[in-house]
């Protein structure tokens, strides 16, 4: 009956061509914008840590001044970040920010470029999985006394050394030797989860160094540096003792249990940096004054889908339903004007359940055809956000769940749309028809 | 004589079409008012003036990574080979640049003593030698600018001198006169001695991105990376940025030089998720007019098939052709201006929720209204062609029986 | 065959009440050919719809076949009228959209035939009415007698126990009109049972049996020989 029906609705929408375009036209709109936007939102808002979400916090102090800044900053100071490092409570710990240097090898062919680094721990490789092709990420030992190692990525491994097995060779780093001890296999997680406040969907960057260097090489800090109050900065180590804050801490939290245990921990920090001096608002108790985020919340903290795509989402649903409506009242128009011929099926012994079912197949098809072509409009226009608007990549791919979700919401909308003219059609009085065409 | 009450008691009856004709033009208001109010939104934050030639100004930045360099020799030596280029108009080093997003945010205080000091609002902080200003091509309106002579090298010495611009002044001052203040940072002084007309800061979207300050400090000798600013014909421009190369690294080869880019185009970057989303939206409502319109059309084509006989009938007892049509307009206009007052509400309260969502400013009233009269036009050329068709209808298809 | 008992069926709007039929008793027995006849406006249409049960009523008791089907829900009445009953109607009622063939087979696909048997089906019910030839036609490439010849296949390819004839030959020049009452008088004698509706005194006299109805109520029972083939 199925492909009975199939054949009706394709005779059906060939009959009207200009009307089965405009319902075509108008579902294919309507199911195209909606796409882009979802698509753009999907991958935005995608949480690259998976299951590990809840396991990968990362931590926020107050350590503003009283009446200075209303929310938590992401990132702390550096006297934090060391004493935190200090904690042996945690197993997994890391300070990170980024830096920019610049590169050479030993392979006098290839320019020195300024490359983005990452300055950080070597938990950070465990507490982000982050894969190696070579090697493995540097010693425990070089968290706490400074040795010129470095893990490179897989990318610049092909390039500097043809990707042969590089571990123990050496790259320049503003002319001075660092050691590679690992090469990481392909890893760039979109959106850029363990910083996002530069570029949410910026690449990973494609050389880590140790944290403890940080001191003895005084690295630019490429990222926000925020402070509360003034404070000269000259040198490099007017940085290094300031209140100002520029450093993310990750660490890893097991259980419910690690988290209270390390809540705990920190509200006792606060409590000691208070008594030293620091920590100056007391209007939050040293409890409130710590925060540990989650995934989830860092990445809803930190902004990364834009609220421009949030209403874009919004108008775009209610574009598709404009689109619905009008879809309703065309299906209505087109249903009725073959009231006649229902009345004939009825009377030679269609049930209404058959109509239905005849009319809904017709709507289905529609939706299907529409859907069809509003992934073709997706796609084109994806492409075009990609061209012009210099929209990353990893935002205007289509996303694979959005070959489920397309032909789910074209459907359901056709079908949402035809329910309602179905059902008038089918509830035809068989004998009203009959006796006049 | 419209004959509104006959259509009205007509649409009465045909309940389900009207109906969905009202909900969508509801639905359509709704939307194109919103829309259109963030469209214009966007596009007024696009086009204010920052102040710049921006198209002049090539941007670029410089790192040294030669332990042995000596950053404030190689700075003016620098600043020297750029002026001297051929084409170039002038050139200083910066420590952030306009319009790019990234920078430097700072404040004053109007007193030594912190607790009872008032602070300035934040503005965005140029640091920067007596050739920034003309290579901004900023225009000084009270005051002077910095003497050569009383350029700093490093951002804690003393004899501090700030020019600001004029909308902090406004902001700070009112309408007393900034020159000659002393301000403070820390236990520094600043003396402010030029207002600037327009100087616009490196965030397009922050509130204060009309309040900067350009202190006399050549950043370009206190760091390793730093950024230049170099201006030029616009002509000019495009065979620079290898003159630059060739020039800069002739003199010292340890450097990397990267992110050549006009202000024009860091400004374009900067506002491009705007220029996106008005895009975006436009896009929206014009295919929402056209499908709105388009539906509209194909309705009352059948419509008009379905009444045929009786249109047929009415020309028969003497409606005239412009009363058919009248007919077919009339009607629209009813479910026009119905649809229109409901969305208009429904508008109002779609941006109310915007605005507590997303701290959007409200829709002005204007804009729903606007939305109603542009579908008023919109359903018009919708109708009047199937309408039209209707009137052509021979009076004889009264006596046919179909 | 067919059995109504006091049916009223009354028509009720916001002003007034109409008795299409009032008291209507009417019995057809198995193998009857019986025309109906009645002024305009006196219930043979209702009476058709009932019978036909495209239409329910107000009260009394009607059995077809033997099975009272006086309160089946709309699904077992469009079963009953897809096994039992074929009709023709005076427009013929074709759909435009489909051949002969397809049209013929519409009532056979409601039935869930398979598609070997409802091939059969539809040939020989084409073949039967003289159109086997033409089965890939459109009905608007056909004429009028020639459309209700395919309106009759289609009635019978569902091999009816009766047929219900809506003034099939209303809309006909009256050649085409004795081919389709010599086609119908055929299939009564194949033994299908069969009620027309027809203002045509002429065709109804051809009929075994006449009744009319006049203002809802059947007014009169007249039998009438079988007309003589040939009368004129």
């Amino acid at each position: 009956m199925f492909f009975y029906y199939c054949d009706l609705a394709w005779r059906s929408i060939r009959k009207t061509p200009m009307l089965s375009m405009l319902m075509v036209l108008a579902i294919s709109i309507g199911i195209g914008i909606t796409i882009t936007t979802l698509n753009v939102y999907k991958t935005m808002s995608y949480n690259p840590a998976g299951d590990r979400s809840q396991v990968i916090n990362s931590v926020q102090l107050w350590s503003q001044g009283l009446d200075t800044w209303d929310d938590f900053i992401s990132n702390i100071t550096y006297i934090d970040a060391m004493n935190l490092r200090n904690n042996q409570q945690l197993s997994l710990k890391a300070a990170t920010f980024r830096t920019g240097l610049a590169l050479q090898s030993d392979n006098p062919k290839i320019e020195p470029v300024l490359q983005s680094v990452r300055v950080t721990d070597r938990d950070f490789f465990r507490i982000f999985s982050v894969p190696f092709l070579y090697g493995s990420y540097w010693d425990a030992s070089v968290d706490l006394r400074p040795a010129y190692q470095v893990v490179i990525s897989q990318k610049l491994n092909l390039r500097f050394f043809e990707g042969k097995n590089s571990v123990g060779k050496t790259v320049f780093l503003d002319r001075k030797p660092y050691q590679i001890v690992g090469v990481i296999d392909h890893w760039n997680p979109q959106p850029k989860y363990y910083d996002p406040l530069n570029g949410a969907f910026n690449d990973a960057e494609e050389i880590f160094i140790p944290f403890s260097l940080t001191a003895q090489e005084e690295f630019d800090v490429w990222g926000n540096t925020s402070g509360w109050k003034f404070e000269p900065m000259i040198t490099y180590s007017d940085r290094l003792a300031s209140e100002k804050v520029w450093i993310q801490f990750w660490t890893e939290l097991n259980s419910e249990d690690e988290k209270q245990n390390y809540q705990s921990w920190l509200t006792r920090y606060v409590e000691q940096q208070r008594a030293i001096g620091r920590f100056t608002d007391t209007a939050k108790s040293a409890a409130e004054a710590v925060q540990i985020s989650d995934i989830d919340k860092w990445l809803e903290d930190n902004n990364v889908v834009p609220q421009d795509n949030k209403i874009l989402v919004g108008l775009s649903l209610l574009f598709l339903s404009v689109c619905l409506v009008n879809i309703l009242g065309l299906l209505l128009t087109k249903f009725l004007k073959r009231a006649p011929e229902v009345g004939v099926r009825r009377a030679i012994g269609a049930s209404r359940g058959q109509i239905f079912s005849q009319y809904m197949v017709e709507v289905g098809m529609i939706g299907f055809i529409g859907g069809l072509v509003g992934l073709l409009w997706a796609w084109g226009s994806l492409t075009a956000l990609h061209r012009y608007f210099s929209m990353d990549q990893s935002v205007t791919g289509l996303d694979a769940s959005m070959w489920v979700v397309t032909p789910l919401i074209a459907i359901s909308t056709a079908v949402l749309a035809g329910i309602y003219p179905a059902w008038v059609v089918c509830r035809t009085k068989p004998s009203v028809y009959l006796k006049a065409q | 004589m419209l004959h509104i009450k006959p259509i009205l008691s007509s649409l009465m009856r045909s309940k389900s079409s009207p109906i969905l004709l009202l909900l969508q033009i509801i639905l359509s208001v709704a939307i194109v008012a919103n829309a259109s109010f963030i469209i214009y939104e966007r596009l007024s934050l696009m086009q204010r003036e920052s102040g710049y030639a921006e198209a002049q100004i090539l941007t670029f930045s410089v790192y040294n990574f030669d332990p042995a360099i000596d950053n404030i020799k190689q700075n003016e030596v620098d600043q020297l080979i750029l002026r001297a280029l051929p084409n170039v108009i002038d050139a200083s080093s910066s420590n952030m640049l306009p319009l790019s997003g990234g920078g430097w945010m700072d404040r004053y205080v109007d007193g030594p003593n912190e607790d009872t000091a008032k602070s300035t609002p934040g503005f965005a902080f140029y640091l920067g030698n007596d050739h920034l200003l003309n290579v901004m091509g900023a225009k000084l309106v009270a005051g002077r600018n910095f003497n050569p002579d009383e350029i700093n090298t490093n951002i804690d010495d003393s004899g501090m001198l700030a020019l600001v611009s004029q909308p902090l002044a406004k902001a700070f001052w009112g309408d007393e006169s900034p020159l000659g203040k002393t301000m403070y940072q820390g236990t520094q002084t600043v003396t402010i001695i030029g207002v600037v007309d327009k100087l616009q800061g490196a965030w397009v979207d922050h509130e204060n991105f009309e309040y900067s300050v350009i202190q006399n400090v050549d950043f370009g000798g206190s760091s390793s990376n730093k950024m230049y600013m170099v201006r030029a014909l616009p002509e000019h421009i495009p065979a620079l940025e290898e003159a630059i190369r060739s020039a800069l690294h002739a003199e010292n080869p340890n450097r990397v030089l990267d992110n050549f880019q006009t202000v024009a185009e860091l400004r374009n970057l900067s506002y491009s998720n705007h220029r996106l989303m008005a895009t975006v939206l436009s896009m929206m409502v014009v295919l929402l007019l056209l499908i709105t319109a388009l539906g509209l059309t194909g309705m009352v084509m059948f419509n008009i098939q379905r009444r045929t006989k009786q249109i047929g009938t009415r020309r028969a007892l003497g409606a005239r052709k412009r009363d058919i049509i009248q007919y077919f307009m009339v009607e629209n206009y009813l479910i026009c201006i119905v649809g229109g007052l409901i969305g208009g509400v429904l508008a109002l309260v779609l941006g109310q929720q915007l605005m507590s969502l997303y701290s959007l400013p409200m829709v002005p009233v204007i804009y729903p209204i606007m939305s109603v009269i542009g579908l008023l036009v919109v359903t018009t050329l919708a109708v009047i062609v199937p309408a039209t068709k209707a009137a052509n209808i021979s009076p004889a298809m009264a006596t046919r029986s179909v | 065959m067919l059995s109504m008992k006091n049916i009223n069926k009354v028509f009720k709007t916001d002003l007034v009440e109409t008795h299409a039929l009032r008291d209507f008793n009417l019995e057809v027995k198995e193998g009857e050919f019986v025309a109906v006849t009645g002024p305009s406006g006196s219930g043979k249409t209702t009476f058709l719809n009932i019978a036909g049960l495209l239409e329910g009523f107000t009260s009394g008791e009607f059995s077809l076949d033997g099975v009272n089907v006086s309160n089946l829900s709309d699904n077992h009445s469009a079963k009953v009228r897809n096994e039992k009953i074929g009709f023709i109607f005076q427009g013929f009622n074709l759909i435009p959209d489909l051949n002969l063939a397809e049209n013929v087979e519409v009532p056979l696909r409601y039935r869930g035939m398979d598609a070997n048997e409802r091939k059969r089906r539809v040939e020989s019910a084409l073949e039967q009415v003289g159109l086997g030839a033409r089965m890939q036609h459109l009905p608007t490439q056909l004429s009028g007698g020639q459309q209700q010849r395919v309106a009759i296949a289609r009635a019978l390819a569902g091999e009816p126990r009766f047929l219900l004839a809506d003034e099939p030959t209303g809309n006909l020049d009256s050649l085409m009109a004795r081919q389709v009452m010599e086609l119908l008088e055929k299939i009564n004698q194949q033994g299908t049972t069969i009620i027309m509706v027809t203002h045509d005194p002429e065709l109804a006299r051809r009929a075994q049996r006449n009744i009319q109805i006049v203002d809802g109520q059947v007014c009169d029972f007249s039998m009438y020989q079988p007309a003589a083939t040939g009368t004129r």
